[in-house]
């Protein structure tokens, strides 16, 4: 399903299925991220034989990326945007560190223009798109535009920033959208910004809302407004380029399991595209790729709606969070390709023609309580046993019986298993998630749990109103769940040491551990009510 | 019949009939209920008179807690009264966007006070108890770091 965007000189694809790197390939990479994404990409590192540079803020001075790279450096306070935000701190560690190119990670300042066009002037590659290429995608409007323009659907709604004002929104426009619409900001991603909007009467409020929450997160409150498409699934299209025309199409992600418009569970291939579907991702996914200058991974964001017509949503010009369910499908380690195309290297046939194979499935571990509307908890995760054995990946940052730094992302870990079929994969998730232990904050583990044994999950009929709809707060303790629980407790407590007695009832009881029960039964018996 | 009272979610719990408890690793708190037929993996955390149970993911927070002990928190509660100032304080850091309440309002128990933006998320935080606002410490815009006092009730 993997061809070449240009169809120059043919020998350019007979280079095969080299998985050895080319000389020239950088010899020391900043990772400019932290968590389980550092420790993935130092991992790649490590095994095309580049020296990985780790950055820390001070919250992080003991964290598994920093121990597991070959060098670190400190780049400032526990804020984010005094450490891994700030440009001017990542880029003297790079120098102190004498890298020679700079790996963004996901998030943070992935897809900043400014910070890429930093990176290259220091003279170091930025393992990504080039500069440009992030700012025409930065602005969602705007590619909203361009990607029309290359015939591509969209989903129906403005293609001109809305203005909340003295003059208000033009009637005319919020008629051309409808009710239910969807506010988004131009700078945005992540769901930040994002505001569902059901009447006209409810634009002014959503307006204010959205605009200040993008100013804060993106510096820009510049705000439009599309059709509500629901039910509508989000599925994604991988892509691969490098740097002579290659491009690699490399499956689709389901990505519908979500709460507060963030993913929670995603799997390759979607249950719900067929093959001509398939094929019309696809294609869009090339005319989307073609609009910008782009030469590294990238995912293009679709809504897929109850007919199976799809709408153009966003292109991602970074690793996404979800990258390892298309590298268990596809055998391509996409974050090692990212590196070496960066270097210049061209993406062999192995990679172009890579076919998908079985099912792969990722389920996210977050510090947060399901059962509180996903409410990110504080606390340190005291056991952590994560589960093996056939088909389960796992990609974790997390120090035990350390604080969990707040100022960051509260993902603990992605579990993902790969199987024959989408059944067996989900008995492995299943089984998977049985052998995972988090231990001193409630985590979504809870969540995945339950997911695995409902229904329009397990058939594959779902949308991304799963959550809101079948989980809503999620279900209620069972009596056997609260018995279970407390017989569970007893016997902790009762194996921690018989209950202290009142000193008193000790000593006139002669000290024996069976009188002393004995005593405790009665007194407890006669307790009133 | 257990001297233990057990706890969950405010109510008295009987424990599970004819299941044994028994620690698979102490160490890390894995624990393995069982009725003969059955067996339960669970994660047993806490001491004394409060436990974290975890149940298939899920943390359940049961008290356990002996007739002395109900009876010393009774007599406890009882001698605290009411009237001690309290401070609500910031369990994440977080930027404050809104504060709906002033200096010398009456507010009752679980009453919204302020809403702060904290990873991506809108928290509301509400009066612990009732009484009124004697001090507001800070205002919208501000950002506030993990425990910081962001009001007074007395």
């Amino acid at each position: 399903m993997a061809t070449s965007r240009s169809d120059g000189d043919p020998s350019l694809r007979k280079d095969g299925g080299a998985t050895r790197p080319s000389k020239e390939i950088f010899s020391r990479l900043l990772v400019a991220n932290r968590g389980e994404i550092a420790i993935r990409v130092i991992r790649a590192c490590r095994e095309l034989g580049i020296e990985s540079i780790a950055v820390y803020s001070d919250a992080d001075a003991d964290a598994p990326h920093v121990r597991m790279a070959d060098r670190a450096e400190r780049i400032g306070p526990p804020a984010a945007a005094d450490s891994y935000l700030s440009t001017d701190a990542l880029l003297a560690a790079a120098r102190r560190a004498g890298a020679d190119a700079v790996h963004p990670g996901y998030g943070f300042l992935s897809e900043n223009a400014a910070f890429a066009r930093a990176v290259e002037a220091a003279g170091l590659t930025f393992v990504g798109p080039p500069p440009a290429t992030l700012e025409a995608l930065g602005d969602k409007l705007a590619a909203r535009r361009s990607v029309a323009e290359a015939g591509v659907p969209i989903v129906p709604g403005l293609l001109v920033p809305l203005v909340a004002g003295p003059g208000g929104v033009a009637e005319a426009d919020l008629a051309e959208v409808g009710f239910p619409a969807l506010l988004k900001a131009a700078a945005g991603g992540g769901g930040r910004g994002m505001r569902r909007v059901e009447r006209r009467e409810e634009i002014g409020p959503a307006l204010e809302g959205a605009a200040r929450e993008a100013l804060a997160a993106f510096g820009s409150g510049t705000l439009y407004l599309e059709q509500l498409v629901a039910p509508a699934r989000h599925v994604e299209v991988q892509l691969l380029g490098d740097l002579h025309g290659g491009l690699a199409v490399l499956g689709e992600r389901e990505c519908s399991v979500q709460r507060r418009h963030q993913k929670l569970v995603e799997e390759s291939p979607s249950p719900a595209v067929t093959p001509r579907i398939r094929g019309r991702l696809t294609d869009s996914a090339r005319r989307v790729a073609g609009t910008v200058a782009f030469d590294s991974a990238a995912t293009v964001e679709f809504l897929l709606d109850a007919a199976g017509n799809h709408y153009f949503l966003e292109m991602n010009t970074r690793l996404q969070v979800e990258h390892g369910v298309t590298e268990l499908v596809t055998g391509v380690d996409l974050v090692a390709w990212q590196i070496r195309v960066a270097a210049g290297e061209r993406l062999p046939d192995a990679v172009l023609r890579a076919a998908p194979r079985g099912h792969a499935i990722e389920a996210r571990i977050y510090a947060e309580d399901p059962h509180r509307s996903f409410a990110p908890v504080a606390g340190s995760v005291t056991t952590w046993n994560m589960p093996s054995g056939p088909g389960v990946r796992v990609d974790a940052g997390v120090t035990a019986d350390a604080p969990l730094p707040s100022e960051y992302d509260p993902l603990l870990a992605k579990l993902m298993v790969h199987a024959a079929d989408r059944p067996a994969a989900i008995a492995r998730l299943r089984r998977a998630l049985d052998e995972t232990r988090v231990g001193g904050v409630q985590t979504t583990l809870s969540f995945l749990r339950w997911l695995v044994d409902e229904p329009s999950f397990v058939n594959g009929a779902y949308d991304t109103d799963l959550v809101a709809d079948r989980w809503r707060g999620g279900p209620p303790l069972t009596d056997l769940e609260r018995s279970l629980a407390a017989a569970a407790a007893r016997g902790a407590r009762r194996d921690a040491g018989a209950p202290q007695l009142p000193r008193t009832d000790a000593a006139s009881s002669g000290g024996s551990r069976w009188a002393a029960e004995a005593r405790r039964e009665a007194v407890g018996r006669r307790r009133p009510g | 019949m257990s001297a233990i009272e057990l706890v969950v979610e405010g109510k008295a719990v009987e424990p599970a009939d004819g299941w044994t408890f028994a620690w698979v690793d102490r160490a890390a708190g894995v624990a393995r209920l069982s009725d003969g037929s059955r067996s339960i993996s669970c994660l047993v955390e806490g001491a004394g008179s409060e436990w974290f149970v975890t149940i298939n993911g899920r943390r359940i927070l049961v008290g356990a807690r002996t007739w002395r002990e109900r009876m010393l928190a009774k007599a406890e509660s009882a001698a605290a009264g009411h009237g001690g100032p309290v401070d609500v304080k910031a369990t994440l850091p977080g930027l404050v966007v809104a504060v709906g309440v002033e200096e010398g309002d009456d507010v009752a128990e679980g009453a919204p006070l302020l809403t702060i933006e904290a990873m991506k998320m809108q928290n509301e935080v509400r009066a612990p108890r009732a009484g009124r606002v004697v001090v507001v410490a800070v205002g919208a815009g501000q950002a506030v770091a993990a425990g910081a006092t962001l009001l007074r009730i007395e």
